[in-house]
This record gives C-alpha cells, structure tokens and sequence, in this order.
C-alpha cells in the first residue's frame, strides 16, 4: 500500500510539474473581464456605437458648468456674490489657477473621439452607412471642443490621432488657431454631410444630427466672419422640419422641460448624470451667477419673457428662473438634472440675422429679428426704430440675443466676435487689452507639457 | 535503529508536540536515524521541576550523537546502548535543556525548568519553522501571553509597540476600522506599502475594501475577521533573507499569523468573557450659539460683502437657528461591549483537534454604530499512517459592521458634522419632525439614527494539506489554501435627509473576493556526522485571484421602511458590475546548513510570473543569502561565563512589489461611461506594455545577545533597504486625453536600526518584573526621481505633500504661516495675494514670502513639515505578585508632524461652519495683536485653505495604550474545584496620551496610500475599559 502510495505521489508530482511547466504562460494570460484592453475594444459596431456614446459622456462633463464659466462669466448679464471663478472672471482678474482656465474634459473628449474616429471604420467593412454616420457624430464632437478651445484659449495642441503608446509625442505644442479652425470646419462639413438627418423622438435633439452640425457651421461661419457661408448653414438649418419655434407659453419649456422642437442641440442631463445648473443659477444669494442690474434694465416694456427668466419679486434678484420655472425657490446646492440646451431655432434665426446686416441686407436681418420680437410680446422694429432704441441694427439683434439666449452661454463669445467686448465691459471690470480677451492655460498644464507657453496677457 | 521504535516516535511526534515544531523535531530525528554501537541501557523519568508534573514528549538525547528516544505519557524513558561517558541532553520546548552525564547510573530522574529565556522558542518563518536561537534573518514575534494582555479584536492592533521596525497607525477609531502597518518604511510610491499577510500557511487577500464609501470611511480592518484569541504567535518578516521565499509580494516584509492547534491527551476547555465600555478620548473645544453668530457676522464684514442679507442661520427667533449645541454631545456616547469566547483542544494518538468560537458585539462611540463578529475555527491533524499526516485549518467569521459615515468633506460626514455644524441649528422644527436637511446639511443624528450604512461580510480561511514523508528526512508537503470573503453592503439615506420632497436613495453592493493557491513543497534535513546540518527546500505554488461585484442604486423609494433595491421608484445602474482577476505562478528554493550551530547559513531563491505584467517582462527572480556566527561558542568567549549567547548575522536580498492594477500593462477601455440611457464606453488606462516589478534590495546586520542566564537579552538590527524602478502613475498632459501612465521610475531608500531589550529586573519566590522595551528608528529618501516627472523640481503628491529627491516620503509642503497683520499698516511691504490680487490687509495672515517678490504664490510653497517620526516604539513592564499580575503598556512615536486637516475644518468658517474655541482670539479690528485670522466669507483669499504650516503640528506621543491587571485562582483551589484556570482581570486601552497635537488623537493616519500622517477627521478613538474572565477546565 506504502508502495502504491509513493508511486502515485510520484505521478501526481510529475503530471503536476509537467502541467505547470507546459502551460505556465495561459495560466499567466488574464485579459480584463469587465472592462476592455486596448486591443480589445473595437470588434464590433456595438463597440463602435459605445465609443461614440462614451464621446457625450465626455461633453456631458465639459460643459457642466463651464458652458456658463465660459459662455456668462465675463459678460454682462451676470453679476456674482461667489469667490472663486465666478468672482474673478467678473472681475477680470483671471489666473491660472481658475477652475474654468482646465481643458481636460475637453481634451478628455477629444481622445475619445480620436479613438473613435480612428477604429469606428475597422469595425465594419467597406463604405458603412452607420459607420460613417458616427465616424460624423465623432468628428461633430471633436469641433465642438476645438471651437471651444480655440475661443477660450486661442491656439490650443491640435490632436487628430488617439494616444496609444508611450512612444508617441506626448508634449504636443500649441497650434495656430487659423488651422484648428480649418480643421474644426472640416469636421464640421463632413458631419453635416453624413451625420443622421434624424433619430426619431427625442435622440433628435440629444445627439448630434445635420441640423446639429449645421448649426455649429453657422456659428464657425460668424467667428470667422463667413456671413455668406453662415447665411447658408443657417438656412440649411431653417428649412429642416424638425425645428420650429415654440410658442411664448412654451418658452419656458425648451429650458426646463427640455426636448422641445426649438432644440436643435442639447445636452442631456438625468438623475444620475447631473450638471451644476442649479449650483450656477437658482440658489438665490448663494448661486454662482444673478442677473446684473444693466441685464435688468435691458428689457423693453412689455416682454414677456422677463418673468420666465430671473426672481422679479425682489428688488435685488438673486435667482434665475429660466432653467427651473417661474417661482422656483428651492435653495439647496445640489446638482441638476436639467439638459443644457446649446443650440437652438432661435439664436439661429438670429445669427441668420446678424449675417444679413454685415453683408447690408438689412431688411432680412429686420424681419429675422421680428420673428423673435414678436414671439416676445414686442413691437416690431424697422431701421428707425433699431437706431432710436439701440443705435444700430447689429445692436439691436445683439441686444435681442442678450434677452432670448440670456445666460444659455452665448453673450461672452457674442461680444467678443463682434469686438464690443472691451466696449461693454471696460466700465463694468476695466477690460482694456485685446490680448485679455483669452483665458491663461491652467498652471497644472504648464507644468504638465514643458512644451507649452502661456498665453501673453498672463505671463 | 532497532532501540528507537519509529512508529512511537512518529505518534509522538504527532500527537503531543503542536505541529509547526513537530515538522523541525522530524527533522532532527529523521537525519538522526542512525545505527550506533551499544553498551548498558538507562532509564528514569523527566519531570517539570516546578509542579512535578511529568514531562510527556520531552527529548533525551546523547549528546554528539543522533541516538535518542522521548518520554512518555508519564514522563518516562529508557535508552539503551550508553557507555558511562555518554552526557545525556534532555530538552523540551520551553524548558532549559540539561545535560547530565550517565557515568553508572542505570537511572536517571531529571527535573526540568521551565525556560524563561525566549531564546529555545521556535519562530514560524516562509514554508517552516526555525529555532529562533539560530535564526539569521530578521524576526519580530509576538506571543499569545502578549496578545491575551491586550483587548485588541484584530491582530494588527496587537503589534503596534510591540514589534521593532513595525509602525502601525489608525486609519480610525471605528469599531472594525482601517489600520495602517508598515514595516521597515515605505518602499514604494503607488504600488502599495501593506505587507503580505499569511495565516497558517495562506496568504490572504488584504485588499479587501469596501465598496460603497470605502476610502471615504477610512478602510475596514481585513485582519478584523481573525479572532486574537485563536493565535498562537504572530511573526513579523523583516529582511530580505526570511522574506525573499515569498518574493514578488514580499518588498513590504510579511506577517505570519500561526493559530493554535490541538495537543493530544487530556482535552483543554477554555473559556473567556469579557464586558467593557468606552468613552472618546478626547473631545474638542466649540463656539456655542453667540459665539457663532458673532463669528458669521464677522465673516461677513470682513468679506465687505455687498449683501444686505442677514444670514438666516443669524436669526435666533427663526424655529430652525434657535438652537445651541455641541453635536459632540448629541453624537458621543458611552458605549459597551462584550465578547465571548470558547474553545476546546486536545487530541488522542492519531487526531489532535483545536475548535473554538467567539462572539463579539461592540458598540461605536457615535451614536448607531457598531461592530459584530462570529467566529468559528477548526484545526485538525490526523496521523493516517507512520508516513503521512493530513490536515486542515477551516475559520469562519462573520461580521456585521454598522457604520457612522465619516465621507470627507460631503454632507454625508458625521464625523466633520460633529466639530464643524452650526451650534445654531435646530435639531426638530415646530411640528416635531427632525430638522433634516438645512443649508445643505444633513442632520448628522439623523444620519446616525436613520440612514442605513451596513456592512456584512463573511470569510472563510481555509488550508488543506497531506504531508507524506518519503525517507529519512525528505518529506512532501501539497496544500490547497482559500481565502473567501464575500461582502455586502447596503446604504439608505431616507426623504426627511434630503431636500427634495420623496428624494430617497439606497444602494447596494455585493461582491465576493476569492483567492485559492496550491503549494508544493519538499523539505530535506539532514545531520552529517555530529557537526554538519543540513536542508533544503524546493517548492512551486499557484495563486489565482478573482473579484466580482454586483450592485444596484436607486432613487424614490416607495417607502422610507422599504430599503432594499425593490423598493426602488428609479434603478441607476452605474459601474456597479464587475469582475477582474489575477493570477501568480511561482518556484522557490531554499538551502541551509550549519556547523555545529556556530556558523550558519542560509539561502533562498523565488521565481514568480505574474499575469499583471506584459508577456516579455512577467517572471522576477528573487535571491537572498543569509549567514551567522555564534562568536558565543568561539574559545574566547566561551569562558565568558556572564554571556550565554551571542551570535552576528548578515543578510542580503532582493524582494518584489506587483501591487499594481491587474490590466494596466495591458490598457483599458472602461464600459460604463454612459450617456444618458445609452451605453458608452472609452478608453481609461493607456498601456504600457514594458512594466515590470518594482525591486527591493535589502541588506540586515544584526547582533543577538544574552546575559547571565538570559537576564538581559539583546536584539539589535540595522538595514538598508533600496527600491528600484518604483511603480508610479506619472502624469502626463492631459492633451493626451490621460491623466498618467504608470511606469517604472526612480527609487527610495530606507535605512534605519532596530533594538529590543528584554530583561528580568527581578525575581523572587513571590514577585517578578521583567521589562520589554523596543525602539526602531527609520530614515526614509527619495533618492531618485526621473526628470520628466518633476514640476519645479517635485513631484506634487496629493494636496499636502511632495515627493522631492533627498526628502523622505511624507513631507509636507505648503505656505508658512507667520502670524497675522495686526493692521492694514504692518504690511510695510505691500506684500498682495498673487502678482495682481488683493493687497494684505490688518487679519490677514502673514504669509512668508520665500523668493521675496513681493507677492504669495505657488512658489512661495516650501517644506513645512514630515509625517515620519525619528523613532517610534514601545515599552512593557510586567510585574507578578503570588496570583497578582500587572502588566503596563507604554507606546511612543517621537518626531512626526501631523497636518491637521480636521483644525482646518473647524478653523474656516466658509459659509456657516463652526469652529474651535480658539477663534474667541480671532483678529476683530485693526491693531489686534493675535495669531488667529479675521474669518472671511467664502476664504477668498484661501487664508484657511492653503496648504500651511498652521495646521502643522508636532505629533509625537507617548501612551498608556495598555494596563492589564490579573488575578488568578492558586492552584489548590483549583484542584479542589477540578478546574485548571480561572482569572478574573481588568484591560485598560488608551488610558492616558502626552502630546501636544491639538485633534482627538495623535495616533492617526489617513486613509490611502502616501497621504501620511494627515488627520482628515475620522473616527475618533476612544478609551476602553472591560472586565474579564478566564476559565480553563
């Protein structure tokens, strides 16, 4: 029995031995279970659809807050109680310390979009339509943060390929931002080419169609001062049915309800995936921004939308409605589940408008105003009423998106592309220098890329 | 051969002696078996010279021989073949051995004494034990006489103070808390510093974190499901040369934790309870109602808010701001304890058994928590034949662990809400329902009271082995070792916490963490001639690790009574399914021999594959040699008739760390990156493919000494410790789309000396005092850090600290705090807050402005404190009077500063934060001399909030951290009773503390990783004090 014993000890032994020896690397081999490698991902058009949602995740980040740090900060319409970013882009003392002065979530979105634009096509074979149609979603994505950044920062890294091994340049240095805007309207074309004309339902306003792409066209077009071809996009947009005005007792809706048939494109926000709205606008005297005292007494007699936008029952609003509806008085500082509505019907129709005057159709720009005039509740304007009201025709339609996109994140880059910015909020925080106009590159991506050099205003 | 019956001496061997020594006695016998000549036959009897009891098992041995037989059950021995000249060892664990000489004795009736001496113990070290008299490594080893002197319910606890080189610290003071031990240093940046835990044999999975909240709660305990009573002696492994067989995992040194087995004969019952209660340590000083508004108002003004406002919180008439409380008082409580604890050993011939159980219930100090704990264990040996012996070690624990959220700095925290919560606010409203939700804060008693935070856990430690032994001295050992923990939590917070009308949300997390591993080992030993010992070792091992989660959130439950994820209105799933695993194939090796005991050496080698690392650089290769000289022995000394010991010892080593993620090498694409109902998925980790171990070389010098019959014994080691191509996620732009990419970079020394002094200080018929003292002292650098990664020259490590070539890991570094402008005039300089910020006005701190220009910036940070102490330590002294002990328990750490994180906290008003007593001298107009800042609103100048020498402070400490106090029934009651022990004692902890830190307790840590010695506010600890008993039938 000692002896059968042994013998089979002596087996077991060698099979083990033999065993481990012989398949000593497969038992090594452990590839993720719940996640991917980075080889891994990418095999099928389920993963390339992922790739692209996990781009909007990226945005639904980015633009949290800083839709608003960026877009009303430094304009006019708000005024702030809060230290921190509110205070000091009001004040216009920006450093690089400054919370909004980060580009990781945009630079986070557009590595996943570099990602996406790289593998969606290994995925499926020859000319896809759903591929290219999210190939088109990603490269929209991808413009929407480099025309961000090219407007915060000025010349920003332009990286069109996904970072994928240490071997690669991983100090990029800053590009013109005369190229990042050729490249942002390269992404932007083939998006209005290829991008879906529509989902159905309400991924119609969440996800990035034609209408989306044109819209953004229309807006490249007004920074680079392209009124023909913004007058083009715009009218691309105009003519798609799945955009019309809401009606004034709606208007509130667009912002709190969300999905109405104004949006053209909005980021959607639910119960888990929460933004800062409520932090930025509704916790009366706590919230980041409230409505200025000139924002105030911007409003022409009569418009009706002044009661859906800020607290008109005290005499020093400090909460803004727009987002909550009217009355809306819960002060607690936590996050939001509103979506951010970043384009829509009307600030195209005005865009179309401003377009019109500089190219002196002046006419067109008039009857484009009206339209969102008498939405509001107020008179149309002929020439002679513009100038007697606001000096000039562009003023008026500037002074129009002041009202109907107040703090949707528009006034800052509307002043700046029309050059009144200095002009508007020199008497407010004594804005003087052209060069100001820029936001400072973070310190931490200074430190991060020896490559880079801040810009002048703040060396 | 033929005197020896080999049967009897393997059933011996089996069943009396535990088993860790019975494998070394197997050795010694085995290679000893041998046939020798024969002349006349002895016989007699071995007894304990204390209480005449026979010595059953006890050696005897012809010295230089390999001839020798054991006593029986009644003491008794015959030997034949002795010549008149023979001297004859006897010896038995925990005795002084006595040689005698035969000369014509035909018997020999020997009376041993008990040793007291720790010098002839066995210690545990990798795969085996060794006499610790010839160890050549570097062991710290603590008994279960010490841990029954203590109240801890973990083992981690048990070693603060007690082991040299082993620094523990409190994560928190929660009942099951996270503890922090580290051995010989930190030797790594981010690959992780907890040592390698083995029980029994297994290495056990220590990253066992909680899922919901878990670094925000400051860790669990993993070792909380080991019950203390159930240890025999926990060993530390300190130098390379006994922690290189566990290579790869083995950088941080490794702690082996043996438990008790079963002895044959007469079956050992035993039974402890004990009760106790606790109270916090220490409380900390608040502004009461008036002081507070004062506070805010100043705040206020100074901030020359434009705000007309008055705060609501100032309204005193205003039914949610009329209160006036010191939530300490609302939240502390006296809080009890019980454990009881059972357990039978013995064993007969072929089976020896050791089964115990315990129940533990203890109450948190805030109100709500609390901490229970079952557990069971089983160690069974069974002899099935002369050649082999099989085994199994089986525990199971199960515990329920009601938490107190202590989550940084979100409105969740009970533990910040304590110090920093409005005193104004209303604890109910006017209708009688609780004042739940106010200003964005949740009521902490309704937290404490309502909300649900539970954790569960079950583990089973389980080891199977069969030992067969082949031939003299060359035996075969297979084991099969799980280590299973299955956890579940749940969290609720119900609708009156939240502050949307029907806001309800509860979650909850599931996940089960098994490793199992098999091991074989073959041991050789062997005496040649009477001078040469030998042995060797050579083993593989397999090691898998698998860990799932599952898990559910969800909102707007029907009913604030239904909290289980059914009840939910809304389910958001988020990242709460996963699964990953890891697995390590290894080989090992060891070899050793002495000559005559006097000159030792030893060798061993581990090669481990590991699947966390790419395929070009998975195997390590760990080597490490150790020798020894008992100069004792040499001529010279051997006249030396005060010495009775003496040994140098060298070694030197290279160890491993993979505590890494387990795909990093690879890359990772995240899934769960979800937008809106849509399911996204991105990349998260960039890969790196050339990763590979971080490596540590280790160098040990050590002396043993021991004096006049083992009166002053002496320990003393010194090392150094070098760790190369350290694992660290350095950062890179984040143009990249990634935040870092973990590389191998740079490296970090620790060197430093360890001394552990025991004596007996004196010794009477009826009183004894003996002493244990150690101190250990660290120096830890940073020697090299790739150039790539420094900003400014450092490495910004957290918020507090920095990594900086020439500084040891923990060095703080922030703005110095000078004092405060007594007026707007005092700051002659004009110094301003940044190039174009605001001028320093009267109040305001006076920041040093280290370059001189004129302005506080970023580079005006310097260092400005270090977490690790210049030596830390403990002392014990141990007095007995008749059936009276006392033992008191001193630990001391020395040097370390402490950022105090928590004295932030409660120094800045921000909005409507409360703060310390301290602020009664706050600056309050201009010309005020004081140290104490002008509060502002919103701190727009981060007076508060900049990393500052402020809230650095001298944390050293010297504790009562123990005081047990014994009685024990005289043994002639006993034996009248027919009972073998009954002692009543009463155990202090945390009785007294010394020190000058300002927070709870100097005794803290944070909870992750290189974030030492910073007090972020957790739990805090307390004092305790139980009554118990002991009986043993």
């Amino acid at each position: 029995m000692m002896k059968a014993m042994k013998n089979s000890i002596k087996i077991f032994l060698g099979a083990t031995l033999m065993i481990l020896f012989s398949c000593s690397e497969d038992l090594l081999q452990r590839d993720p279970i719940s996640s991917f490698s980075a080889q891994g991902f990418y095999q099928t058009s389920s993963d390339a659809q992922a790739g692209v949602y996990g781009i909007y995740d990226a945005v639904q980040a980015t633009f949290s807050i800083n839709f608003a740090y960026w877009g009303e900060g430094r304009a006019d319409a708000v005024n702030t109680n809060q230290a921190g970013d509110p205070f000091l882009l009001q004040q216009n003392t920006l450093n690089s310390i400054l919370a909004s002065a980060r580009w990781n979530n945009i630079y986070e979105t557009i590595s996943r979009a570099n990602y996406a634009i790289k593998y969606v096509p290994t995925v499926f074979e020859g000319d896809s339509e759903f591929g290219i149609q999210l190939v088109a979603q990603a490269r929209a994505l991808r413009a929407l943060s480099y025309f961000y950044a090219v407007r915060v920062w000025g010349d920003v890294p332009l990286i069109l390929e996904p970072y994928e091994s240490i071997q690669q340049d991983i100090f990029p240095t800053r590009t013109s931002k005369e190229l990042v805007l050729n490249q942002i309207e390269a992404d932007l074309l083939f998006a209005s080419a290829n991008c879906r004309a529509n989902f159905g339902g309400q991924r119609d306003r969440i996800l990035i169609t034609k209408g989306g792409a044109d819209a953004m066209l229309t807006h490249l077009y007004m920074w680079k001062k392209d009124y023909a071809s913004a007058i083009q996009s715009a009218e691309r947009v105009m003519n798609n049915n799945l955009y019309s005005l809401v009606t004034i007792n709606d208007w509130s809706r667009i912002f709190t309800q969300g999905y109405t048939n104004e949006s053209i494109f909005e980021i959607g926000y639910n119960e888990v995936q929460r933004n800062s709205l409520r932090i930025l606008y509704a916790l009366g005297s706590d919230s980041n921004f409230f409505p200025s005292v000139s924002f105030r007494n911007a409003f022409e007699e009569g418009d009706l939308r002044r009661d859906l936008i800020y607290d008109v029952t005290e005499t020093q609003p400090r909460k803004i409605w727009k987002y909550f509806g009217q009355g809306f008085s819960d002060e607690s500082p936590e996050p939001s589940d509103k979506n951010i509505v970043m384009f829509r019907l009307a600030d195209i129709i005005l865009l179309k408008a401003e377009a019109h005057h500089q190219l002196g159709e002046t006419i067109e720009a008039l009857q484009l105003l009206n339209i969102i005039r008498t939405r509001a509740g107020l008179p149309n304007l002929d020439i002679q009423g513009a100038i007697d009201l606001y000096g000039d025709v562009e003023s008026a339609i500037l002074h129009e998106r002041l009202i109907e996109l107040s703090f949707e994140g528009h006034r800052w880059f509307d002043l700046v592309r029309t050059g009144k910015a200095i002009e508007v909020m020199n008497p407010i925080n004594g804005l003087n220098d052209e060069a100001n106009l820029l936001w400072p590159i973070h310190e931490d991506a200074l430190n991060r890329n020896p490559s880079l050099v801040q810009n002048s205003f703040y060396q | 051969m033929s005197q020896i019956n080999i049967n009897a001496l393997f059933k011996f061997a089996g069943s009396q002696l535990v088993f860790r020594i019975r494998l070394l006695l197997l050795f010694i016998f085995i290679g000893s078996l041998s046939a020798s000549a024969q002349e006349s036959s002895i016989k007699g009897r071995v007894t304990d010279s204390k209480t005449g009891e026979p010595i059953f098992g006890a050696i005897v041995m012809v010295k230089g021989t390999s001839k020798g037989t054991s006593a029986d059950i009644d003491g008794f021995y015959s030997l034949g073949n002795v010549s008149e000249q023979d001297i004859l060892r006897f010896s038995y664990l925990g005795f002084e051995t006595k040689e005698l000489r035969v000369g014509n004795l035909s018997e020999l009736n020997v009376s041993l004494e008990s040793s007291t001496s720790d010098l002839n113990e066995f210690v545990v070290v990798g795969y085996g034990v060794q006499e610790k008299r010839n160890l050549t490594g570097s062991i710290a080893s603590v008994s279960s006489k010490e841990i029954a002197q203590t109240n801890f319910q973990d083992p981690i606890s048990v070693l603060q103070g007690r082991a040299p080189g082993v620094q523990v610290t409190s994560n928190s003071g929660a009942p099951g808390g996270g503890m922090t031990i580290n051995i010989r240093g930190n030797s790594s940046l981010n690959a992780g510093n907890s040592p390698l835990f083995v029980v029994d044999g297994v290495p056990i999975e220590t990253n066992v974190t909680s899922s919901l909240n878990g670094t925000e709660n400051f860790g669990l305990n993993p070792l909380a499901d080991i019950n203390p009573t159930d240890i025999e002696s926990i060993e530390v492994l300190k130098d390379a040369a006994s922690t290189a067989i566990y290579g790869s995992r083995a950088a941080n040194g490794v702690v082996m934790i043996t438990t008790k087995r079963g002895k044959s004969g007469k079956p050992q019952v035993d039974l402890n309870i004990h009760s106790g209660i606790s109270t916090v340590s220490r409380r900390l000083s608040v502004l009461n109602a008036s002081q507070y508004r004062s506070a805010v108002i100043d705040s206020y003004r100074n901030a020359n808010s434009n705000e007309a406002i008055i705060p609501a919180v100032l309204d005193s008439l205003s039914a949610v701001n009329n209160g006036d409380f010191d939530w300490q008082s609302e939240l502390f409580r006296v809080a009890r304890q019980n454990n009881v604890d059972f357990s039978i050993r013995g064993g007969s011939d072929n089976v020896r058994y050791a089964w115990s159980s315990s129940f533990f219930d203890q109450d948190g100090i805030i109100l709500n928590s609390n901490y229970k704990r079952i557990t069971s264990r089983l160690n069974v040996d069974f002899d099935v034949s002369d050649r082999l012996t099989i085994g199994q070690s089986v525990s199971y624990t199960n515990a329920v662990n009601n938490r107190s959220n202590a989550a940084g700095s979100g409105n969740l925290s009970i533990v910040r809400e304590l110090l920093i919560r409005p005193p104004t606010f209303a604890m109910y409203l006017p209708d009688g329902s609780l004042n739940g939700y106010q200003l964005g804060r949740r009521n902490p008693v309704g937290l404490a009271e309502l909300s649900t935070n539970i954790n569960k856990s079950n583990r089973v430690i389980a080891s199977q082995y069969a030992e067969y032994r082949i031939a003299e001295g060359l035996k075969f050992r297979s084991s099969i070792n799980v280590d299973f923990v299955s956890m579940k939590e749940d969290t609720f917070i119900p609708t009156i916490l939240d502050f949307r009308e029907g806001y309800n949300t509860g979650s909850v997390r599931s996940s089960n963490n098994i490793t199992w591993a098999n091991e074989n080992i073959l041991t050789y030993q062997k005496q040649f001639g009477t001078s040469h010992n030998f042995g060797a070792l050579a083993g593989f091992s397999y090691q898998d690790w698998k860990y799932e989660r599952a898990g559910l959130d969800g909102l707007f439950f029907t009913s604030d009574n239904i909290r289980t994820l059914n009840g939910a209105g809304t389910i958001s799933n988020q990242d709460v399914n996963i699964a990953t695993e890891h697995s390590m194939l290894s080989y090992f090796g060891r070899v050793s021999y002495d000559y005559e005991r006097k000159y030792l050496f030893e060798a061993n080698i581990r090669a481990d594959g590991s699947s966390r690392f790419g395929r070009d650089n998975r195997f390590g290769y760990f080597p490490s040699a150790a020798v020894g000289w008992r100069f004792s022995d040499e001529g010279v000394f051997s006249n030396a008739n005060f010495m009775d010991d003496g040994k140098l010892r060298f070694s030197a080593g290279k160890t491993g760390n993979e505590a890494i993620g387990n795909y990093t090498s690879q890359g990772e694409f995240m899934v769960g990156t979800n937008y809106l109902d849509f399911s996204g998925a991105s990349p998260s980790v960039m890969p790196n493919s050339g990763l590979t171990w971080e490596t540590t070389t280790q160098y040990n010098a050590g002396v043993d000494l021991s004096f006049w019959q083992s009166k002053l014994i002496i320990n003393f080691d010194a090392y150094i410790k070098n760790t190369n191509d350290l694992l660290y996620n350095v950062p890179i732009p984040r143009e990249t789309g990634f935040d870092f990419i973990t590389q191998n970079i740079g490296s970090i020394q620790n060197k430093g000396l360890e001394l552990l002094i025991s004596t007996r200080n004196l010794e009477t018929k009826d009183f004894s005092w003996t002493t244990n003292f150690n101190i250990s002292s660290n120096r830890n650098m940073v020697k090299s850090l790739p150039e790539n990664v420094l900003t400014n020259g450092f490495i910004q490590n957290g918020a507090y600290h920095i990594l900086k070539e020439g500084y040891p890991i923990g060095t703080f570094f922030g703005w110095r705090f000078d004092g405060v402008y007594a007026s707007d005039e005092d700051n002659v300089n004009g110094i301003t807050n940044g190039a174009q910020g605001p001028v320093y006005r009267g109040g305001d701190p006076i920041w040093h402005d280290l370059n001189g220009d004129g302005y506080i910036d970023q580079n005006d940070r310097q260092i400005i404190g270090n977490a690790t102490p210049d030596f830390f330590g403990g002392i014990n002294n141990d007095f007995t009077y008749k059936n009276f002990s006392l033992s008191l328990f001193f630990q001391f750490s020395y040097g370390n500063d402490i950022y105090s994180e928590i004295n932030h906290q409660r120094n800045s008003i921000v909005r409507y934060n409360n703060l310390s007593a301290d602020a009664l001298n706050r600056w309050r107009q201009q010309g005020d001399i004081t140290n104490y800042p002008k509060p502002v609103r919103d701190d727009p100048l981060q007076s508060m909030s900049r990393v500052q020498s402020r809230w650095v402070e001298d944390g050293s400490y010297i504790k009562l951290k123990n005081v047990h106090f014994r009685y024990s029934l005289p043994s002639a009651i006993l034996n009248r009773w027919k009972i073998s022990k009954l002692d009543a004692h009463i155990t202090a902890t945390n009785l007294i503390t010394w020190t000058n830190y300002t927070g709870y307790d100097p005794d803290v840590n944070s909870f992750s990783g290189l974030r030492v010695g910073v007090d972020e506010g957790s739990y805090p600890q307390s004092r305790t004090i139980i009554l118990g008993l002991n009986i043993g039938l």
